[in-house]
């Protein structure tokens, strides 16, 4: 960080904004963590633990709004002092975000572990996995504002749209073969597309994050692996089989 | 599209990143070049090695902690520091190709192309017609009738000719802070000067009548070539569109306003405009 500011609240301040990213930061990975440990484990308790723990997130989330308008308001804050705030409030709603769909995933997984295991659950933790490997990536990265790291988060994220595409595919053939599937694979689709997702919030806060350092937006084209939008299922292909 | 503005060493690089389009402002012809400006206060070194140009229709701002020598570069535009003794200022400021320092110069020519208005309202002591004709009749012989409407034209240029067209005669000394501010604007455009330096004009007012002048600032920059000292940042960026931040008697950082308010390439810049140090 650079040096402290003449009035020293101020610097008290923007250390309270930086740690309750941190902290909302926690919450994400340790809610997106037990999400998918609740999937593994076919845990319906600790899915139901999720989903009660998301609301904390949101209080988190609207004390940090108030902290940061406060700053915006009374400090007239100037150069990376200003895109420190402005990043804590848009990496705080991509945090938000995230969990919305770690508690969607638990949400689903209650009502998963009331049909028969099907063979493909297994990959969904594996997906799981490297979702919240990029959150904390990403959360290390903002605690050492290294843009670098955050640009390593963002380019990894085309490993997670491809797990996404290739379980898309797997999903579709289960179904196909056997529609009594379709009801958990239904779920399962939505896990995975919730997991997807939440790699893409881990790139907007790496963007957000190169901005805060460097004072100029990330332009690159990010690569994206998630061909699943361009998938057409012939209903023919269905009847064949 | 880049500016190329400064030559001060090491000279910063001021062509914009490429993606950063904002940052840029339409170049204007150059009004003012100052060339290795130094200045002494006796034995004092006030400004050293000073160099860049002021753009025409262009607001550029002076920033820097007090004592930086911001004020001190302002008096050196038109020479106001020679009614004190024992300051001397050494290389060229150049306008439209005249030295104005070069010794021979008629420092009345200067002063009428070179306005100034100062952080403390200076009206004279006399009527508000007469402060704002006191100029004019200085340099020219005007029948009456054109006199006061150059008066007129000056007080409405000035934003002011609203509040005071029913008092013409009344003192300038009677009014408010923030008009008697205004009146002196008045009194520096009225003899039509192609450049104004603002030393911290809206230092002294409230909230209102500073928001006038900065109004006042935007309006005349169509016409002018401005240079304003202020110690209000948010005024800075808010009001100009070129920034030199000053440090002991040094220009350390000179570029799009913008860029110095947003990413600074010198820390000291940004340390002191994020109130780092002071």
């Amino acid at each position: 960080m650079p040096a402290e500011h003449i009035i020293k609240s101020y610097d008290e301040e923007l250390s309270k904004l930086s740690n309750m990213i941190v902290e909302m930061g926690g919450l994400a990975e340790s809610q997106l963590a037990a999400a998918i440990e609740a999937v593994a484990k076919r845990d319906s308790a600790l899915a139901a633990q999720v989903v009660e723990g998301d609301a904390k997130v949101d209080d988190l989330e609207r004390e940090l709004d108030n902290l940061a308008i406060r700053l915006l308001a009374l400090r007239q804050p100037m150069a990376r002092d200003l895109r420190e705030i402005f990043a804590a409030l848009k990496i705080a709603s991509d945090l938000e975000r995230i969990c919305d769909y770690a508690a969607n995933v638990a949400k689903r997984s209650i009502a998963l572990s009331q049909t028969p295991p099907i063979q493909p659950v297994h990959a969904l933790p594996r997906m799981g996995t490297l979702a919240l490997a990029l959150v904390k990536d990403v959360i290390d990265a903002y605690v050492e504002r290294d843009a670098d790291k955050a640009l390593d988060v963002w380019r990894r994220d085309e490993e997670l749209d491809e797990m996404y595409s290739s379980l898309f595919r797997e999903f579709l053939t289960y179904m196909m073969e056997d529609p009594r599937n379709i009801g958990a694979c239904t779920h399962l689709l939505f896990m995975a597309k919730n997991i997807e997702r939440i790699g893409d919030h881990a790139t907007n806060i790496a963007e957000k994050l190169y901005f805060l350092v460097h004072g100029t937006p990330l332009t690159e084209v990010r690569p994206k692996g998630d061909k699943s939008s361009l998938e057409v299922v012939a209903p023919d292909r269905a009847v064949g089989r | 599209m880049s500016v190329s503005l400064a030559t001060n060493p090491p000279p910063p690089a001021l062509t914009p990143a490429p993606a950063d389009v904002s940052a840029t402002v339409t170049p204007f012809p150059v009004k003012v070049q100052i060339r290795n400006v130094g200045f002494r206060y006796g034995k004092f070194e006030a400004l050293k090695n000073i160099n860049l140009v002021l753009q025409d229709r262009r607001v550029t701002a002076f920033i820097g902690p007090s004592g930086c020598g911001k004020s001190t570069l302002l008096r050196i535009l038109n020479r106001i520091y020679e009614l004190y003794p024992n300051q001397t200022a050494t290389g060229e400021v150049v306008v439209d190709g005249v030295n104005i320092l070069s010794p021979g110069l008629d420092l009345n020519m200067v002063r009428a192309k070179i306005g100034m208005v100062f952080q403390k309202p200076t009206p004279f002591p006399m009527s508000i017609h007469d402060n704002v004709a006191f100029g004019i009749k200085l340099y020219e012989k005007l029948p009456k009738s054109e006199l006061d409407d150059r008066v007129e034209s000056a007080l409405r240029r000035a934003a002011l000719w609203d509040e005071v067209k029913d008092k013409l005669r009344q003192s300038g000394l009677g009014l408010s802070g923030g008009q008697q501010q205004r009146l002196c604007i008045a009194r520096a455009i009225a003899v039509r000067p192609e450049i104004l330096l603002l030393d911290e004009p809206a230092s002294a007012l409230d909230p209102i009548s500073t928001q006038r002048i900065e109004e006042l600032i935007a309006e005349l920059k169509s016409d002018y070539c401005i240079a304003i000292v202020t110690h209000n940042m948010q005024q800075a960026a808010r009001s100009s569109d070129f920034t030199a931040f000053m440090y002991l008697g040094e220009l350390i950082e000179f570029d799009v306003t913008e860029r110095i308010f947003t990413t600074p390439r010198v820390k000291r810049t940004e340390d002191y405009i994020t109130g780092r140090f002071g």
